[in-house]
């Protein structure tokens, strides 16, 4: 889906058709050559069109041949006419496209056998498919500033192709217009106001910038220098933050996550997350992890399992500055723990009647998990005391 | 909600209200931001200057409570200028000549004087909305009407009046047809990855799963069935905020918490905290120790979403596949298996003997078969039918492709019936001894009682500290400049916190995140007034003061505006 298109259901259908490398193809008034062949699994080569983003016709790799036209013509702007004939792939419009990636790789590092981007860098691909090694012009780094300013990505402008699309995915999706395009010529880069930090200027860190940047330009700090595109294994889930239920892929090597990003199919977010979603995962293998069932020390003392006997501290747990749980409880086995529980549970039903007893279910755990939950209260002890933290 | 996210889009006029949208919500704010950028208008109704009026067309800052008395208005000048949808309010409708008549003493003036917002500002967002007017370009949708969404949040429900808050919305829609068509509806935005599912899987004091009340014997008895019983209890069972009175008072003796935190995010915390400590059992299951677990006698670890298999539902109602990610650290196990194990091991004690396995389960898809069995509204999933888009509820059998938009054609009732509701103001108003208005919230870095956020190493660098937003004029009065500490206290409590003066906040209210454990903002919230129907907290208003600590002064009585 794109800016242009929509969705769409009252309108009458209304169809163009039009001929692209031989294959009829229909099409509705308004939709570009581009997305009416992408819509028909035509691939044209291209780098500063992003489907869920406006059009900017700056690369030209897209150029295409429309018959009665003079010149190849940039597809992503041009809108499709009834009766059109298209032609994507010949050899003169290979050797335009050869000539335009010389040009970009003539001020583009072919550092990528350390790029992190390697594999997944579309401007890597494109060299790949027109068999450029090394530029035929002379090589001049016109960009070179290495910007770490902020745990959420790293911005290395040698590697940028001022593609232009971190620019509009900022202004037309988020809305923050953080970074647009300053300078002239030469001196032309991506920029926050005044070349300032990314942390003083508009940026929410939602990181979708770097998941449309088709080089290295834009990069997660959390996988600089740990693995290879083709090294690492990929997992499709659902973001366990707030309730728009983004869908999204974590890229792991060894068991450890190295960035999260979304993909083309998530059926609620496209391509796009935000700041919790694509870097807020790194709780999950912080130390203070519980690991293991524990006892409060009095419980455990009465148990017999400890040998000192202790009182819950009247100060509030909120209070204490840095509070330590192992000051408080003691490790035991699962079979400990859960008979505890029922132990108490059912002493509990029984000296007082099953709607003593309460329960809070979680928004974070799963339909399995809160169906079982509320089932164990309604089933197992008899009562709808039962709520949890759709209110808070 | 009614609706679909991606339909957003393609709105010519969306309505936020009581939504911090871009903060709690980015992804749905991307959807309005592109629907802006074609040219549909938006209105924001909100006390605080939110992110989203950057982009909006309208922003009706109406002071904390009052947005009732503006929703009324606006319907009243609809019916004045006739802009009602009177074939829709025909048609798919009952009660509305009732309804019209308590219309009539809500005017734009008498709005104007309790909100603050200008009269003409109701009006054009009253034409605006019940017409579907762009501010440019050409709608996705033929017809003389364009298409009006209404998205709304926690700036509705958390409120002593929440029920009848989201009942004047639906009486807005209605009233002008915007219901049950694309981009259109009356769309809660959820705030946790499975709050949808967790209240269609029954965990509520008054219904079993898929909403069927345990008043109604019919339905009950039919799950028990299932379940392998005669029956189930079928009295309504105590809410949060009740059941926290009923330990105080010694009625509750057990709580079972799984995934939940209430000393940071339940109304009221040193009533909370007296209260948990009066249990003679208190389980908490989490990933982390929370600052209620540190008052557990038996603490369970659990897998994060991360490390486990499942569906989560969303706001849409789109019931998703999630996988395992990662290997849960230690013997943490997923709280499907921990339940399961409580749940048949207390059989065992309570001597029951079932003829068919209750509570153990080999996998969460075999629970989740059993879940669909007495859940009608997914009676026709299965995680295999998830694969890829998931299915969007009510889906009711096998062949049933989901249910993308409510109401179309027909309410879910038959006709949708116009409720007529009256102004109430919040429970607690500011008075001369506490002058300011507490409005809590969520910040973009952190999530809920900031358990897992805080322990997120990019989004703590961003904001590792909590804050109070305090308008400059009434930070002058004390004397706190900005980055300062300041003292906030309620009838409940006090915290000390540091002052960001901002005019996104009016002069009057100030806004404190409830994520920061060192400034608990629910040490200060009230949980004596309830909603009545749906017992949620008046977590947006409850009644203030603010204190330099340095120099003791404290915020001034507020003068009389003649």
């Amino acid at each position: 889906m794109t800016l242009t298109q929509s969705n769409t259901i009252e309108q009458k259908e209304v169809f163009l058709e039009l001929t692209i490398d031989g294959q009829t193809v229909q099409t509705r008034p308004g939709s570009t050559v581009m997305e009416a062949a992408l819509a028909n699994n035509i691939d044209i080569p291209r780098l500063c069109y992003h489907p869920e983003l406006s059009v900017s016709g700056g690369c030209r790799l897209c150029v295409v041949n429309v018959e009665g036209y003079p010149n190849p013509t940039p597809s992503c702007g041009l809108a499709c006419e009834d009766g059109m004939s298209i032609q994507t792939q010949n050899e003169e419009l290979f050797q335009t496209r050869r000539e335009i990636i010389d040009l970009f790789v003539a001020e583009h590092p072919l550092d990528c056998v350390t790029c992190d981007k390697a594999g997944s860098c579309q401007l890597q691909k494109y060299a790949y498919e027109h068999n450029i090694k090394e530029t035929s012009h002379a090589f001049e780094l016109p960009r070179t500033l290495y910007q770490d300013d902020n745990p959420f990505f790293v911005r290395d402008h040698q590697y940028c192709i001022l593609c232009g699309r971190c620019v509009r995915v900022c202004d037309e999706v988020v809305g923050a217009h953080a970074i647009d395009f300053a300078g002239r010529g030469f001196e032309c880069h991506i920029a926050t106001p005044f070349d300032g930090p990314m942390k003083d200027s508009a940026c929410v860190f939602c990181g979708n910038c770097v998941q449309v940047c088709p080089t290295a330009a834009l990069n997660p700090v959390s996988r600089m220098g740990k693995g290879r595109e083709w090294e690492l294994e990929r997992i499709k889930t659902i973001c366990g933050y707030c309730g728009v239920g983004c869908q999204l892929e974590y890229a792991l090597k060894d068991g450890e996550i190295l960035y999260a990003q979304a993909t083309s199919d998530g059926p609620v977010n496209g391509e796009m997350l935000c700041t919790k979603g694509r870097y807020g995962w790194d709780f999950a293998t912080d130390p203070q992890r519980l690991t293991s069932p524990m006892l409060r020390r009095d419980v455990a003392y009465e148990m017999g399992l400890t040998k000192e006997d202790w009182t819950l501290p009247e100060e509030s747990p909120l209070k204490v500055r840095k509070p330590n749980i192992e000051d408080s409880f003691v490790p035991v086995d699962w079979d400990t723990a859960l008979d505890l529980v029922a132990d108490k549970l059912a002493d509990t039903v029984k000296e007082y009647g099953p709607d003593s007893v309460m329960g809070l279910a979680s928004a974070r755990c799963t339909n399995e998990e809160n169906y079982l939950f509320q089932k164990l209260f309604r089933l197992g002890i008899g009562t709808n005391n039962l709520d949890h933290c759709a209110r808070l | 909600m009614t609706n679909s996210i991606a339909e957003i889009r393609d709105a010519d006029c969306i309505f936020i209200t009581g939504s911090n949208t871009a903060e709690a919500h980015p992804v749905i704010s991307y959807e309005v931001i592109r629907a802006v950028k074609r040219g549909a208008n938006l209105i924001v109704l909100d006390p605080r200057r939110v992110p989203m009026v950057e982009h909006a067309t309208l922003f009706l800052q109406a002071k904390p409570g009052t947005d009732i008395y503006v929703f009324l208005a606006m319907m009243h000048v609809m019916l004045r200028e006739g802009w009602a949808n009177e074939a829709f309010i025909a048609e798919r409708t009952e009660g509305f000549d009732e309804f019209k008549g308590t219309l009539e003493e809500y005017t734009p003036e008498r709005a104007s004087l309790m909100s603050g917002v200008p009269v003409k500002q109701i009006e054009a967002a009253a034409r605006i909305y019940a017409n579907g007017e762009r501010a440019e370009g050409k709608s996705a949708y033929i017809g003389s009407r364009g298409h009006s969404a209404i998205l709304y949040a926690m700036g509705i429900t958390q409120r002593s009046n929440g029920t009848d808050m989201v009942m004047t919305l639906a009486n807005l829609a209605m009233l002008c047809g915007q219901v049950g068509k694309p981009s259109t509806g009356v769309n809660p935005l959820r705030g946790q990855s499975n709050v949808q599912g967790a209240c269609d899987t029954g965990c509520l004091i008054n219904v079993y799963p898929g909403y069927q009340k345990v008043t109604d014997d019919e339905k009950r008895k039919a799950i028990a069935q299932t379940w392998g019983v005669d029956d189930l209890p079928g009295e309504v069972g105590l809410s949060i905020v009740e059941a926290m009175q009923a330990t105080a008072e010694g009625k509750v003796r057990a709580t079972y918490v799984m995934g939940e935190n209430p000393m940071m995010s339940d109304p009221n915390t040193s009533h909370v905290e007296e209260s948990l400590r009066k249990l003679d059992l208190l389980v908490v299951q989490d990933i982390f120790p929370s600052e209620t677990a540190f008052l557990a006698h038996v603490i369970l670890p659990a897998a994060a979403s991360l490390e486990k298999d499942g569906t989560f539902t969303n706001t849409e109602r789109r019931v998703q596949h999630i996988k395992p990610v990662l290997q849960a650290p230690g013997e943490a196990k997923p709280d499907w298996w921990i339940t399961g194990e409580i749940a048949d091991r207390l059989d065992k004690k309570l001597g029951v003997e079932r003829e068919t396995e209750q509570w153990l389960f080999p996998s969460t898809e075999a629970i989740f078969d059993e879940l669909t069995k007495v859940t009608p509204i997914y009676a026709g999933m299965n995680h295999a039918r998830l694969v890829g888009e998931g299915l969007r509820w009510p889906c009711t059998d096998e062949e049933h492709p989901g249910t993308p938009i409510l109401h179309v054609g027909k309410f879910s009732r038959g006709l949708g019936k116009f409720s007529p509701v009256t102004a109430n103001d919040p429970a607690e108003q500011p008075d001369d001894e506490y002058p300011l208005i507490l409005s809590t919230g969520r910040v973009l870095y952190h999530y809920h009682s900031g358990t897992m956020t805080r322990r997120s190493g990019p989004l703590d660098w961003v904001q590792p500290r909590g804050y109070v937003e305090i308008h400059p004029e009434d930070a002058a009065a004390i004397d706190v400049l900005d980055e300062r500490a300041v003292t906030i206290e309620s009838r409940r409590g006090s915290v000390r916190t540091r002052a960001k003066i901002s005019e996104n906040v009016p002069q009057g209210t100030i806004f404190l995140a409830f994520h920061w454990r060192e400034a608990p903002a629910n040490m200060l919230t009230q949980d004596f007034a309830l909603d009545p129907v749906s017992k949620i907290p008046e977590y947006k208003v409850c009644a203030v003061r603010l204190e330099n600590p340095r120099t003791k002064q404290r915020s001034p009585k507020p003068v009389m505006e003649m």
